[in-house]
């Protein structure tokens, strides 16, 4: 049964604990704002159109950064440390636990992806109104819901010393095979052809659509298809673990 | 209805079998002793007292349910191995994290008092000494005032002021509702702390039953002088007393006189029939 309260006491321990740790809390909320900073911005002043899309490709950046590294490094690394068989004889269940790492995933996106979203409102001519911008946060929030199990895949199916590159490699193509950088129509041919098929694509996809008022259904049936996916491995691997540590 | 139940409790890893057809009950208000060489089988049969590991024949129960179930885990407290520790959070959070979880938890400033942890409690984890690891560590499985405590090697790393602490501590929490287990080396350990001692060898009980029946059955002593050739005299006695008195009375010259307790291994040996 989760605990509310439990869910409090745990997102308030991996809080604290992370924003100890600069390494951590630097990277995940100001890079994107940077990137779009430095490779958004310049584009996205040209017109309101522009501006939109720059905000959405770069606030899915923040968000699939933030639930990455929240899910795969966050549990890789407690599911390392001889704390977790301590953490496990509290009696507290695992949905609980996964419900304060989502809380603290929805802090730091908050963190992340507002920076980027106060910087495009004050220095771009962004159009949204304020039912898109609502939308726009629902669809944020809901698009990360893949990613939140491709982050426990990587958590479960790597050593927990390879999340962290294996995450960062992960993160970094995909955003950018899935234009989140730079426009999907001006990408490299190899990475044009890959690009629809991988799941930060399709989030932008869902967030584009906003604006354009297109292509929402389709990119909403391939993210859950990616979730569906993902958590079947997600599955396997938190079993696999789980009978090799606790059987 | 008894507090831990073991029965017939069987673990093996592939081929290798570290609990073989364990059996016990522990009812409330024992303070119990679980002893046994390294390899004995002490580590999995506390491993599935607090549910993270499951037997493979067999099972065990906390108050009538699964020791992984929420309303067995809630009835004990246990400790973390030290070495584990979140580095970037204070003694007293890691202690507040603990107490959290359970439904009346000790008062934290109390027990931080009762650890020698009150001056630490803004230090961070990783800043913590060995031996301050290993009394947060402690101070963690009474946090939730739990009415079972489980400690795995309490002692071990602990100075001499610590372990007297944590004696104290240990016979303050057994009592009327309180139960507590602990696995130690030390026989001296257990023969003083405990009500009942099970010993542990090759994962199988080879003793389980009060400290004074424990000494009866392995009491003897080690008496050890230098006689006056200079050589050293061993000889393990049921009575060092008599023994010693019989030296005094036939006037054998001796010096730097010892009389010790057999150390486990001694019983050990004893116990595996081998010579001792």
């Amino acid at each position: 049964m989760i605990s509310p309260r439990l869910i409090g006491v745990h997102a308030g321990s991996i809080l604290r604990e992370l924003s100890r740790v600069p390494a951590f809390i630097i990277p995940t909320i100001l890079f994107p704002a940077m990137f779009y900073t430095i490779f958004g911005l310049p584009y996205a002043r040209t017109s309101p159109q522009a501006a939109d899309n720059v905000l959405c490709a770069f606030v899915a950046f923040a968000v699939v950064g933030v639930t990455l590294f929240q899910f795969g490094v966050g549990i890789a690394t407690e599911r390392g440390r001889p704390w977790e068989r301590y953490v496990r004889t509290l009696p507290v269940d695992a949905e609980t636990r996964l419900s304060a790492r989502v809380v603290v995933a929805v802090v730091f996106g908050m963190g992340a992806a507002g920076l980027v979203a106060v910087l495009a409102r004050t220095l771009t001519p962004v159009s949204f109104d304020a039912v898109q911008w609502l939308t726009f946060a629902l669809y944020a929030l809901a698009g990360a819901v893949p990613f939140v199990m491709l982050g426990i895949v990587v958590a479960y199916w790597c050593p927990p010393r390879a999340a962290l590159p294996v995450t960062n490699i992960i993160y970094l193509l995909a955003s950018f095979a899935g234009g989140l950088w730079v426009p999907p129509e001006e990408l490299p041919r190899f990475a044009a052809i890959i690009s629809p098929y991988l799941p930060t694509r399709q989030y932008a996809n869902l967030l584009w659509s906003i604006a354009s008022g297109h292509g929402e259904l389709a990119a909403v049936a391939a993210l859950c298809g990616f979730t569906v996916v993902f958590m079947a491995l997600a599955t396997i691997g938190y079993r696999r673990d789980e009978r090799a540590r606790y059987a | 209805m008894s507090t831990i139940t073991f029965s017939h409790v069987g673990k093996s890893y592939g081929s290798t079998v570290a609990l073989d057809d364990v059996s016990f009950e522990i009812q409330t208000g024992e303070l119990v002793a679980l002893l046994g060489p390294n390899g004995a089988g002490k580590t999995t049969a506390i491993e599935i007292l607090l549910g993270l590991r499951t037997p493979s024949d067999g099972y065990a129960s906390i108050g009538g349910e699964l020791p992984r179930s929420l309303p067995a885990r809630r009835r004990i407290g246990a400790t973390p191995q030290t070495t584990g520790f979140p580095d970037a959070l204070r003694v007293r959070e890691l202690v507040a994290f603990a107490a959290a979880h359970y439904p009346a938890p000790v008062d934290i400033d109390a027990l931080l008092a009762a650890f020698d942890l009150t001056d630490l409690s803004a230090t961070r984890a990783g800043d913590l000494s060995g031996g301050q690891q290993r009394r947060v560590a402690l101070a963690l499985a009474f946090a939730g005032d739990p009415e079972i405590v489980v400690l795995d090697e309490p002692t071990t790393g602990l100075d001499v002021e610590s372990r007297r602490r944590l004696w104290e501590q240990l016979r303050a929490n057994t009592g009327a509702r309180r139960t507590t287990l602990f696995t130690t080396h030390y026989l001296e350990e257990a023969e003083a702390l405990a009500t009942r001692i099970i010993v542990l060898v090759e994962g199988r009980i080879r003793f389980d039953g009060a400290p004074s029946e424990f000494r009866a059955a392995f009491g003897h002593r080690r008496v050890a002088y230098v006689d006056a050739r200079g050589e050293r005299v061993v000889c393990d006695c049921d009575d060092p007393d008599a023994y010693v008195r019989e030296l005094v009375r036939n006037e054998v010259p001796f010096r730097d006189l010892l009389v010790t307790q057999p150390s486990f291994e001694d019983v050990f040996l004893h116990l595996t029939g081998a010579a001792s």
